[in-house]
């Protein structure tokens, strides 16, 4: 009976593992796009330390916006296209107009194209760090300071940042 | 080899009667019964529901039921086809063949036996009573994407919830499976001499055990997703609805091959009974079966090509997944070196297994076009994906479950079913089964989207030939029943070795065998 048992129990335990297995998957799939800057996912994280060191190259840099769920904002980037130079800090915003009167929350999520540029196009300040608050009927004006990295591969001649804005003022609760 | 079991020693046992006896019964062919029973009967209700996909396609434009109850149908039937039809027709075979083909006298664990036939109809009356729900059943697809499945309406955490019982249900299957195959197996039986279907089913059952898991893990991230707050694949929160795909493949293609390798085994071991040889290559098998399934855990991104990955990822997917055309081909090979120069015979098991592995392959040469990363642009979530898994798992599974049924049968009943409606019923379903498959290859070449309830007009006479084709391969499969139920009736008269070239410790017991198989174990050499 012992061999049953064994096998038994080793086959329960595998189950188990197999089941967090998959929630582990989730962290796993995180450090594996970030490692390698797959799925086109930005560094969420701010750039803290900047050394701007312009060179002779210049790139293009096109916004997009895109509002997910027909949620009630009207989101747009002020410069729908940029042309900037590698290695040099550049400024600009997108606004959020919130077309309801009630107090809105929302979160932007950024991507860029194409993925395998995206960890070059680094975030100095951008409103995807942080949750918005929006008044009813108010227009924000939210910035951005990016910086594209000097290593950039030099086939590449255009990015393109695109936000999605979402509104999360239910998952909030009603603060 | 020992073979004298008495017969009068199977009226020593005691069990309730009426219905208590088939609640209560921990006897493995009482469950492979009961297993193949309830599949036969999801059988019919997901072709019931295929039929309604196809009658509303039999023309363009929406004529017999609205969008919504379409999508319904679409995801339902995949569902029950999956969980209620084959998973459980195949671990009814198990149930019947592995104790008296390992020579063992029932399951290892035959209490979990029971529990986990008897979490089945639950489960299934909890996931198709939805339908009846205002809001209807679940109509995201069976592959539950968010954020779409998420959109559902009641019917969503009764689906999640059935979801995890099925689940359940296999594993403890599987569990009780591993423990039987590596436990009882008679004395001198070594793991190189089993039968190859039991090899197969080994195998499945560890493919069980380690994808499962990851499919109720899944979906229960949907389902805190959607009531508890988390944001796994919610992209406001910082989750990703591409993760789920990952996830959901994850399990998805082992799941594949869930559903065929105990099939590929089924045929392995009726191609050399109707041939008079030994099975080709039984080694390489075993390891082709392995590798299969190794490989299986490492491609499943294929499935979603077209959802954005880095040219790095669907490069390493494509090369994997065409990786997998290797041992399968071994596997073919195999099945034609057996049948070279034997002396064969074609009864209705026999038919039912070449035809397997003609249409079968023919699915998997679509499934390398699919393969390939540029093509599979074109045509993902085309006509031409229904027509290639439909290829794998109708002519491919089903077929594999109907020449098992066909071949042991005798065995089971003591009883031979009349051959000429066996073969009358292989041809009907043959012939029906590439009238409404082979079409759609063309339509979804030519960009027919799948899920959906009306198409342009170009597509309209290759879909009018594959909803006759339907409806004929439904109706054929009323000629099974009758076939069954005739057979049922008969006096028992099979022979204990039912098949001239057939091999096995199986085929050294009485037809049908005493209700415990063998008490004392048989010797192997």
């Amino acid at each position: 009976m012992s061999n049953f048992k064994k096998t038994y129990f080793s086959l329960i335990f595998f189950t188990i593992f197999m089941f967090s297995f998959s929630y582990m998957l989730v962290p796993l799939y995180d450090i594996f796009c970030e490692i390698t800057g797959l799925n086109g996912k930005t560094n969420q994280t701010k750039v803290i330390a900047v050394n701007e060191n312009p060179v002779e190259r210049f790139v293009t840099v096109k916004f997009t916006s895109t509002v997910a769920n027909s949620a009630p904002f009207t989101f747009e980037p002020i410069d729908r296209e940029m042309i900037v130079q590698v290695g040099k800090i550049n400024n600009t915003f997108y606004t959020l107009t919130n077309n309801t009167k009630t107090i809105k929350h929302a979160t932007a999520s950024p991507s860029v194209v194409p993925h395998e540029d995206a960890e070059y196009f680094k975030k100095i300040e951008c409103f995807c760090f942080s949750q918005q608050q929006i008044n009813g009927l108010e227009t924000k004006e939210l910035p951005l300071q990016f910086i594209i990295d000097n290593e950039l591969p030099n086939d590449t001649r255009t990015l393109i940042l695109s936000y999605t804005m979402f509104n999360t003022t239910d998952q909030l609760g009603s603060n | 080899m020992s073979t004298n079991i008495d017969k009068l020693h199977d009226d020593h046992h005691h069990t309730p009667s009426g219905i208590m006896r088939w609640i209560t019964t921990t006897n493995h062919k009482d469950i492979g019964s009961m297993y193949l029973w309830f599949s036969l009967i999801m059988f019919f209700v997901g072709g019931l529901m295929a039929l309604v996909i196809r009658a509303e396609l039999f023309q363009p434009g929406l004529q017999l039921v609205v969008p919504g109850f379409f999508n319904q149908m679409t995801t339902m039937h995949a569902l029950v086809m999956i969980f209620g039809a084959v998973m459980p027709a195949f671990v009814g075979l198990a149930n019947w063949q592995l104790p008296i083909m390992i020579g063992a006298p029932d399951m290892a664990l035959p209490r979990l036996n029971n529990w986990s036939f008897w979490i089945l109809p639950f489960a299934f009356t909890m996931m198709l009573s939805t339908l009846f729900f205002g809001s209807g059943g679940p109509a995201a697809g069976w592959t539950l994407y968010p954020p779409l499945s998420l959109q559902g309406g009641d019917s969503f955490p009764f689906t999640i919830l059935s979801i995890h019982m099925l689940g359940l249900s296999s594993i403890l299957g599987a569990i009780n499976v591993i423990a039987t195959i590596l436990n009882m197996r008679a004395p001198g039986m070594t793991l190189m001499k089993m039968p190859i279907f039991v090899w197969t089913w080994l195998i499945t059952a560890f493919l069980l055990i380690a994808s499962m898991p990851v499919l109720a893990g899944a979906v229960t991230m949907l389902l805190t997703d959607k009531f508890f707050g988390t944001m796994f694949f919610t992209a406001s929160g910082g989750g990703d609805p591409a993760m789920f795909q990952h996830i959901f493949w994850f399990f998805g293609h082992p799941e594949v091959y869930i559903l065929i390798l105990p099939a590929f085994g089924i045929v392995s071991t009726i191609i050399p009974a109707f041939s008079r040889k030994r099975l080709f290559g039984y080694d390489s098998m075993v390891y082709a079966t392995a590798s299969i399934a190794l490989l299986s855990f490492i491609v499943w991104a294929h499935h979603m090509f077209t959802v954005g990955m880095p040219l790095a990822g669907e490069i390493f997917f494509m090369f994997t997944t065409m990786l997998i055309a290797i041992p399968t081909g071994v596997k073919v090979f195999n099945w034609v070196a057996t049948m070279w120069k034997g002396s064969m015979t074609f009864e209705t098991p026999m038919l039912f297994a070449l035809a397997f592995i003609v249409l079968f392959t023919i699915g998997g040469f679509s499934g390398l076009m699919l393969a390939m990363v540029p093509a599979d642009f074109q045509y993902h979530d085309t006509y031409f994906v229904v027509a290639h898994f439909h290829y794998v798992l109708v002519p491919g599974a089903v077929f594999a479950i109907m020449a098992a049924v066909y071949y042991w049968l005798p065995k089971w009943t003591g009883k031979m079913y009349n051959e000429g409606l066996g073969k009358l019923h292989f041809w009907l379903t043959t012939i029906f089964v590439n009238l409404t498959f082979f079409p759609m290859h063309f339509v979804g070449l030519a960009g027919m989207p799948r899920r959906i309830p009306d198409y342009a007009v170009q597509f309209a006479d290759f879909n009018a030939i594959a909803s006759v084709g339907a409806f004929g391969f439904g109706l054929s499969q009323l000629l099974f029943v009758y076939i069954l139920f005739n057979t049922l009736k008969k006096d028992v008269t099979a022979e204990d070795k039912v098949w001239e070239g057939a091999e096995g410790l199986e085929w050294t017991l009485p037809s049908p065998p005493p209700y415990h198989s063998f008490e004392e174990a048989p010797k192997v050499d």
